[in-house]
Formats: structure tokens, C-alpha cells, sequence
């Protein structure tokens, strides 16, 4: 076959003139079938970054509450940053730390994505937790006042708190994923 | 492609009716296949292009008003498709990647053979083996009729890139039909 391809219309002709496909590549049912996969798909991926956005969004301003040193976290008070999809620790604000602390132990060790920021924010609270514990101890061995134990184990709790909802946010963008 | 569809098939479609989607996709699905495998080449691609136009079709017929042929409509979708998988960043990276391949005569989806004699090379061989842009730009000058202007708009360039890329395409095809026992040949992979 040595097709003239000049004038322009030659190859028109020729190419118009190729053997089409006789079946589509699969029928209906198949055509069906991977519609409503591909709506499922777009369907989770949607709520995926519903997710990934909310929990970006929490772990954004808990890490913006801890960075400029709010005196109070006013969203462990009123719960008003717990995420909307699954219920978050349950009475955090008045959770004993022991409920708490179990509660931090239940996260996966190692989220799969680590987040740089959230990193930081976790490990700046642990280590703030660390040093409370320290002081606590000493307070303890050198008898200190009771007001100032207990202002130190306030405020372990308050941080112990911020950990758990960074790290519940850090679980949910991680599953969100 | 233009495969009457009946007036009371397409009512029956535009309400959901599944019986007479099948009927519409059984007349209209081989030739829309067929014409994106033509403009981009790979099965594969050309599936998944098929499927995105297909669902497009169903999504969009309560808005079909019946002004052209539906199989032209269909065409009109599939292209569309085509040229928006061309116009992607990816691809025209992929493109890049791939013209130094296109020095060597093959087509990055050809595989090469030696031995391979030219002169049992078809046209649809000589087809596939431009790049998937030049293949785009040919189909849609010579078969569908789009002026350089409008090929020009399609793709978001200029006239004259739309002019050399037939130019090329057609000094390639050439290329292909010309008597050569040297030349190692490509096959379809």
C-alpha cells in the first residue's frame, strides 16, 4: 500500500476509509459497572479531603493556640474545634490524665504521612509535658506550696490535652489519606 | 459515525430510561472507540478516554438538543476528551521525554524489529507511529475537516504550530511509504 498523500484530500479519503472497530473495547453492563466504580471513587475522594481539610484546618489552629502562647485553650473549654466526622476524646476538658494518657497511648505510634508541622507540634508537647513532669517532681521532693503543685499539674493537664487533640486531628488526616 | 439514533430511543434516554442507553451505546460505541483510538493512539489511553466520553454522553443528554446528529455530538465530546489528555501538562512533558525516541523513527508505544519490511507497512501503522499531537493534528485536519485556525484554538497554540505539525506529520508519513531495506522498522507493542 503506497498511498498518494498529496493532494490533501488523498489522505482524507484513506484515512476515512480505515477499518473501524466492530465492537466497543467492553459492553453496557461492563460500561456500567466501571461508571459506578469511577462515581465511588470520585464519591470517597471527595470525602477523603473533606476529611484531610478539617483536620488540617484543627491541627492548623491548635498549632497556631500553642505557637503565640494563648494562656487558656479556650477550644478545649468550649470543644469548638473537635472535628465534625468522628467524636473526639470524649470530655477532654475535664478528663483525668490518666483517661487521657490512655487515650494517647490507643494513636498508632507513626502516622503513615507525617506532617512537618504537626511533627513539631507534637514533639514541642511532648517535650513541654517532659519538663512539667521534671519540675512536678522536684516540686514534690522539696515540699513545695500545694498552690503551685497543683497550678504545675494544671497546667500538665492543659498540654496534655493539646497533645491528644493533635494527635486525634494527626490520626484523622492520616486515615483521611 | 453518524448512526441514527430514533427520536423515542433518545426521549426514553434522556429519562434515565437503561434499556434504551444500551441501545444508544451498542449504535454509537464502536465508532466513537474507534475514532479515539485513531486520535491517540495507545488501547489503554483510548479506553479510558472512551469511558470519560461515554459517561460525559449520559451526563449531558437532558441538555442534547438535537441540533446536530447525536453521533456528531458524541464525536464532538470524544474529541474534546482527546485534545484536553493532549493539552495536559503531563502528556506534553511525556511528549518531550519522548521526541529524542523519535529521532531513532519509532514511536515510543512501537516497538522496534529488525527485519521488519517496509513495504508491508499500512497506512494505519504509518498512523500510529506519529506522535500523538502530529496523529491528533492530521486526523482532525484531513478526516474531520477543522481549518488550521480552528486546529490553532483546539489546542491553545498558534496557526503556524498547527501548519508545521501537519507539514511534519505528512514529510513522516512519507517517510514511512518510501522503499527502505535497510531501516529497522517498528511494530506495535
Amino acid at each position: 500500500m503506497h498511498p498518494d498523500l498529496e493532494p490533501r484530500g488523498a489522505l482524507g479519503r484513506q484515512l476515512r476509509a480505515l477499518p473501524g472497530e466492530a465492537q466497543p473495547p467492553y459492553d453496557f453492563h461492563e460500561f456500567q459497572r466501571r461508571a459506578a466504580a469511577q462515581m465511588e471513587a470520585a464519591h470517597a475522594s471527595r470525602k477523603g479531603h473533606l476529611l484531610a481539610t478539617t483536620a488540617t484546618i484543627a491541627v492548623l489552629t491548635v498549632v497556631l493556640l500553642l505557637r503565640f502562647g494563648v494562656a487558656t485553650s479556650p477550644w478545649i473549654a468550649s470543644g469548638a474545634l473537635t472535628a465534625p466526622v468522628v467524636a473526639p476524646p470524649a470530655g477532654t476538658a475535664t478528663a483525668q490524665p490518666e483517661v487521657m494518657e490512655r487515650w494517647l497511648a490507643g494513636f498508632p505510634q507513626d502516622p503513615a504521612l507525617v506532617r512537618v508541622g504537626t511533627r513539631a507540634a507534637v514533639t514541642g508537647l511532648e517535650d513541654r509535658i517532659a519538663q512539667l513532669d521534671d519540675l512536678l517532681s522536684a516540686a514534690r521532693l522539696e515540699r513545695t506550696q500545694r498552690a503551685r503543685l497543683d497550678a504545675l499539674q494544671q497546667e500538665r493537664t492543659r498540654l496534655l490535652g493539646a497533645l491528644v487533640q493533635v494527635r486525634y486531628a494527626e490520626t484523622l488526616a492520616d486515615a483521611a489519606q | 459515525m453518524d448512526t441514527a439514533v430514533p427520536d423515542e430511543v433518545l426521549a426514553r434516554a434522556r429519562l434515565g430510561d437503561e434499556a434504551a442507553r444500551e441501545v444508544i451505546y451498542r449504535t454509537l460505541a464502536p465508532a466513537t472507540f474507534t475514532f479515539i483510538r485513531r486520535v491517540v493512539g495507545q488501547r489503554a489511553l483510548a479506553e479510558d478516554i472512551f469511558q470519560d466520553t461515554m459517561m460525559a454522553l449520559y451526563e449531558r443528554l437532558p441538555q442534547f438538543r438535537g441540533e446536530a446528529p447525536l453521533g456528531a455530538w458524541l464525536r464532538q465530546i470524544a474529541l474534546n476528551r482527546c485534545l484536553m489528555y493532549l493539552r495536559s501538562p503531563w502528556q506534553r512533558a511525556r511528549m518531550r521525554l519522548e521526541a529524542s525516541e523519535l529521532a531513532t523513527g519509532c514511536a515510543p508505544n512501537m516497538l522496534a524489529v529488525p527485519g521488519y519490511r517496509g513495504d508491508s507497512i499500512d497506512l494505519e501503522r504509518a498512523l500510529a507511529a506519529l506522535a500523538p499531537t502530529a496523529r491528533a493534528v492530521v486526523w482532525m485536519f484531513e478526516v474531520e475537516g477543522y481549518s488550521h485556525e480552528e486546529i490553532a484554538r483546539a489546542f491553545g497554540r498558534s496557526v503556524s504550530f498547527s501548519k508545521s505539525q501537519l507539514a511534519r506529520a505528512h514529510v513522516r508519513l512519507r517517510a514511512w511509504f518510501e522503499p527502505q531495506e535497510i531501516r529497522q522498522s517498528c511494530t506495535l507493542i
